[in-house]
């Protein structure tokens, strides 16, 4: 597909060849692989919504989403997660929590090799993650005082000091190494257990992968796979529409109809652990009461905004984290009301003329979304200004409360509960200025019992709790859309935006 | 001669030192550091402390800066810890494609722009003089942005003669390099206009038609030869301006460049990024400038490189 | 700095017969009449179209232009968020304006200001200030604009500071040169030899020198003031949402461009306009006082 492209270009090309042939070191042409067959596994182009910055699964950009989807095929975890509490071994055959789940035990799989013919050992976990413990990245934030421990060859311990029933899910984002990543140099030619093998890397721009011969679970079918960097909206869409590129997502809500209307595209939307949410600050004087929060929720026309803005990836939500989420229980949905919510600010004695409400966002795509809600909440007197901020701004701002609403699209690492409501809703976070002794205690306990069912109920009440205390508003589910041309098989999404790509092939065209 | 460009060095020199400083200061004054990026939304702030410990962001500015300033004489800008490698690897990396670039902008804009500069100073103040006006006016007035995503709809989609993001190849390289040569192309076109226009005039000119010579050979022996310095004096210094739109030209079409490289670094704090590339580009800029005034003399044995600043 | 190296470089005017030149050209008015128009839209605009760039309208988002809204009829289409495009044209044009003049402003008397001074003073005054307009020259302004937007919270000022940090090089350079060569005139030196202070001397012999040129520079200036905005807002560091200005508008449309032209489409040919009108002043008034300085 791009080969025709490239061909009736070539008049075009020769007169700027001159000026080229001095810069020509420059970029190394990606030697277009000339295979047009669909005999084979032909050859893959994918541009996701993020750059590929950075190959090291461990360091600074452990948790970025470009790193985390190179990993994915370059890399093995020991486990993934394929569903809220559920996971499937990858580099670990078996695993087992102890008692009181301060300590997992992981039996590797034998015969697992590198690409260059090397066993994956229990000493090689080992070295990862203390490497992963060493880097102080985002990662290692949730394994504060693990150890681990190999005690053979083929089996692994971690131990933690206080009970943590939600190691499954932060691990799945953890990805074995040589004990060789530690030597400088080694993310640039990396070698892994994954899919796939580093023919060349570009950070930030390119990286393009061979399919592992020796692969575990079987070589991909592939011949090769590119994954490319294309940060503007317009050209990614029209990239997948021409065929440059093969699979993309993550598309904004209006791309998506001019998409399905193109019948080489395959468009699909998975659910996504997602939710947009809308802390509102309970140590600013004017949101203390959750009377006055829940007003303000009530306030806004969610299911109009949600109907036209996210005809395609929003759905009303009716519970704090996602329906892909271990601990996901569904509240009692706040209906839209201006007339209630007004009284309700009223008696609660909320000062519409003194009150300006600091929101806090960094993403221009909620822009929209911002407008809205802003709009409606004028609506019944209530001023609300709208700071889009810099990402490091919004960071920095976030942790140190300084706004009154804040709008993030928020996930739940590992689809487990703990990661989200454990992590951010305790007083000792202090992330939303909320602090109910209560839901520490049912957070806490929660975090502590492997009994799954016992989980589920707990944080059943911790929703429950934060919900009717309205310690955000929590309007939308987010669905994850895909898009790929319909000369690519075997593509499967997945929820959290990271696909793998072992088990695509395309079709010639 | 040599005079002059060891002054000039010198000069450049001081002015490295005054970027190097700059940049070290702006960065720093920006809220929020690599710590805060690197850890994101769900870090608590005692682990953003210790990180920022780890990484010595927590020590006076001064001593950072004298240790920062130590290793750039050593030329040692330190390890970028978004891409977790030498931060001047990095930018080279991405440097020829943004030379690539900007060099391609400025053929096509040189090249384009002396033609209907000519066109017009040909006849001042003929209708065809102030066509040509308010069109490169208008060259000049669209957003760059705006046209870059009308050329990828137009030529990427619906014609699909190009294709529409990346680098690498030729037919990459194109619809970038146009876009970005527009404004410039018309900046070259209207001093080229204003230099035939007042070459046009001189007794030279008026000498060698009277001996003869054709309107051709008296346009391009004579008239664009001495037009073209105030030309190349101003590509000298557009270098710095032809950047900055690269740096939105690149993000528009996925160009693996320094402009995009510089935006993501300075959003990420990532500032051994942001020191190393803004060097190389005042680097670039000095060394170009310096180019522009020596071509120059040699255009025109007039000027005395002695008499510039 | 582009702009003023087309006044420090600009030759004398077009040599045409003189009788030629005198002649009336109707059509040389049309700049000034469309300038004319756009600062009456700005300040009376707004007076006569109602707009609340606060106000939403999600159910009537993206709607070709001539379709019916429950306020009216949107003449010129609804942006993504369904408010009216024809009124962000004319509210986004009291925006530009403002923007475009203060940024002009600040500019022109920091530039003007730095620039007479080290043209007059020579010696270390010269040196500091060319020093740094080396360095300013060097460095990526988009560096700076970030770190503003960055440090200061979103507004209107934050545009105008990020524009006017790199900005005032271009007047410091054209006003430093034109300072220079006039120092050297012989009623400069005879004002000097009569005891006359150097702040008198700059003020009545040298600033109405500069004032010509820096009038045409200052047009020039603020048509690229204003496409500027434009870029910002398409980094994201532009205004923020409540405030309306065809950068926005541009900005915010461009994912729409395929399915909902109008969006960017009118505010952009509003800006491309105004940005030539302005220049083709500007171009005569650079001829005009390029030729007297000479």
């Amino acid at each position: 597909m791009t080969m025709r492209t490239r061909r009736s270009l070539s008049i075009f090309a020769g007169t700027i060849a001159l000026l080229t042939a001095a810069a020509a070191c420059s970029s190394d042409d990606p030697a277009s692989p000339t295979g047009e067959s669909g005999a084979t596994g032909g050859d893959l182009t994918v541009a996701g919504p993020i750059p590929i910055e950075n190959l090291d699964p461990h360091g600074a950009a452990s948790l970025d989403g470009g790193t985390q989807l190179a990993a994915r095929a370059i890399f093995s975890q020991l486990v993934v997660s394929t569903g809220p509490g559920e996971f499937e071994g990858e580099l670990a055959e078996s695993w087992e929590p102890n008692a009181d789940t301060t300590e997992w035990t992981f039996t590797l799989r034998e015969g697992v090799e590198y690409s260059d013919g090397t066993a994956v050992t229990a000493a090689d976990v080992v070295a990862s993650f203390e490497r992963v413990l060493a880097g102080e990245g985002p990662l290692a934030g949730n394994f504060g005082g693990y150890t681990v421990a190999a005690p053979d060859e083929s089996t692994v311990v971690f131990t933690s000091p206080t009970p943590d029933a939600a190691f499954l899910g932060k691990i799945s984002s953890f990805f074995v190494t040589p004990q060789g990543a530690a030597e400088e140099g080694f993310f640039q030619d990396p070698i892994g257990s994954g899919p796939f093998v580093v023919e060349s890397f570009e950070p930030g721009a390119s990286l393009q992968l061979a399919p592992n011969p020796g692969y575990w679970d079987g070589e991909p079918t592939l011949d090769t796979l590119e994954f490319q960097s294309i940060p503007e909206v317009a050209a990614r869409m029209t990239a997948l529409q021409t065929g440059e590129v093969d699979v993309t997502w993550s598309m904004p809500d209006d791309q998506i109809a001019a998409l399905k209307s193109d019948s080489d595209l395959t468009v699909e939307n998975v659910p996504s652990p997602g939710v947009i949410t809308m802390w509102m600050n309970s140590s600013t004087p004017a949101l203390q009461d959750p009377a006055v929060r829940r007003a303000l929720w009530q306030a806004v026309d969610f299911e109009s905004i949600i109907g036209s803005l996210y005809p395609e990836t929003g759905s009303p939500a009716d519970s704090v984290i996602s329906p892909a989420v271990l601990g996901y229980a569904p509240q009692e949905p706040v209906p839209y009301d201006p007339e209630a919510a007004k009284a309700a600010l009223d008696a609660a004695g909320f000062d519409y003329e003194n009150t300006v409400i600091r929101w806090q966002f960094s993403q221009a795509n909620f822009r929209n979304l911002v407008d809205a809600v802003v709009s409606d909440l004028a609506e019944i007197g209530v001023t609300v200004e709208p700071l889009e901020k810099e990402q490091a701004v919004f960071l920095e701002d976030l942790l140190a409360l300084n706004w009154d609403m804040n709008l993030q699209q928020l996930g739940t690492q590992g689809f487990d509960a703990a990661t989200n409501l454990g992590r951010l809703y305790t007083c000792a976070a202090n992330r939303t200025g909320y602090c109910n002794e209560q839901l520490d205690q049912i957070l806490a306990e929660a975090g502590s019992t492997s009994d799954t069912a016992l989980r589920e109920e707990l944080y059943a009440q911790a929703t429950e709790i934060i919900w009717n205390d309205a310690v955000g508003m929590y309007p939308m589910f987010v669905e994850q859309p895909y898009a790929w041309r319909t000369s690519v098989e075997g593509f499967e999404p997945v929820p959290d935006g990271l696909p793998y790509f072992d088990e695509v092939a395309v079709s010639g065209d | 001669m040599t005079y002059f460009i060891v002054k000039r060095l010198a000069i450049g020199l001081l002015t490295i030192w005054g970027v190097v400083t700059a940049v070290f200061i702006v960065v720093r004054l920006a809220p929020g550091d690599q710590a805060t990026v690197a850890l994101g939304p769900d870090a608590s702030a005692a682990e953003v402390a210790a990180l920022r410990h780890t990484l010595g962001l927590d020590q006076p500015l001064l001593v950072q800066y004298l240790s920062y300033l130590g290793d750039v004489v050593r030329l040692d800008f330190g390890d970028s810890y978004r891409f977790g490698r030498p931060a001047m690897d990095q930018v080279l990396e991405r440097f020829p494609a943004t030379a690539e670039l900007t060099l391609a902008a400025t053929v096509i804009a040189i090249v384009a722009g002396l033609i209907l500069g000519v066109i017009a100073g040909k006849k001042p103040g003929s209708g065809l003089d102030r066509a040509v006006s308010t069109v490169t006016l208008g060259m000049q007035a669209l957003p760059p942005f705006w046209v870059g995503i009308m050329f990828i709809l137009i030529f990427a989609l619906q014609l699909q003669v190009l294709p529409s993001a990346g680098g690498g190849s030729l037919a990459n390289l194109v619809l970038p390099a146009v876009t970005l040569a527009i404004p410039f192309t018309a900046l070259v076109a209207r001093m080229t206009r204003s230099g035939v226009a007042e070459t046009m005039s001189e007794a030279f000119v008026q000498t060698a038609r009277s001996k003869g010579l054709t309107e051709t050979q008296v346009l391009t022996g004579h008239v664009v030869k001495n037009s073209l310095i105030p030309v190349v004096t101003v590509v000298g210094l557009q270098v710095g301006t032809l950047l900055g739109g690269a740096v939105i030209i690149e993000t528009v079409f996925a160009w693996p460049g320094l402009g995009s490289l510089l935006v993501s670094a300075v959003g990420n704090r990532d500032y051994a990024v942001v020191q190393a590339a803004t060097v190389l580009i005042a680097l670039c800029v000095i060394v170009l400038n310096l180019a522009a005034d020596i071509i120059n003399a040699k255009l025109d044995p007039r000027i005395r490189l002695e008499a510039r600043r | 700095m582009t702009q003023s190296d087309i006044l420090l470089t600009e030759a004398p005017g077009p040599v045409a017969p003189p009788a030629r030149r005198r002649r009336r050209r109707p059509l040389a008015a049309i700049p000034y009449v469309i300038i004319g128009l756009y600062v009456l839209a700005a300040t009376i605009g707004p007076l006569l179209i109602d707009y609340d760039p606060v106000a939403t309208e999600v159910t009537e988002r993206l709607l070709p232009p001539g379709s019916a809204t429950e306020s009216g009829t949107a003449w010129l289409g609804t942006d993504a968020v369904g408010r009216d495009v024809l009124a962000q044209v004319v509210y986004g044009a009291r925006t530009s304006f403002i923007i475009g003049i203060a940024v002009v402003t600040a500019c022109g008397l920091i530039g003007v200001v730095l620039g007479a001074l080290a043209g007059y003073s020579g010696g270390l005054p010269d040196a500091a200030v060319s020093r740094t307009i080396d360095v300013l020259m060097a460095f990526p302004g988009i560096l700076l604009a970030i770190v503003i937007a960055g440090l200061l919270e979103r507004g209107m000022h934050v545009v105008i500071i990020a524009l006017s940090v790199g900005g005032w090089v271009g007047f410091a350079r054209l006003s430093r040169s034109i300072t220079m060569s006039t120092r050297e005139r012989d009623w400069v030196d005879a004002a000097r030899i009569m005891g006359v202070s150097k702040a008198a001397t700059l003020k009545r012999h040298i600033v109405p020198f500069l004032t010509g040129s820096v009038v045409a520079l200052a047009t020039i200036e603020l048509a690229s003031a204003v496409l500027s905005e434009a870029a910002l807002s398409f980094l994201g560091l532009g205004l923020p949402p409540h405030i309306v200005s065809w950068g926005q508008a541009i900005a915010g449309g461009r994912e729409h461009l395929a399915t909902a032209w109008w969006i960017t489409v009118f505010p952009g040919i509003a800006l491309t306009v105004l940005v030539v009108c302005i220049g083709l002043v500007g171009d005569r008034l650079t001829r005009r006082f390029t030729r007297k300085r000479d």
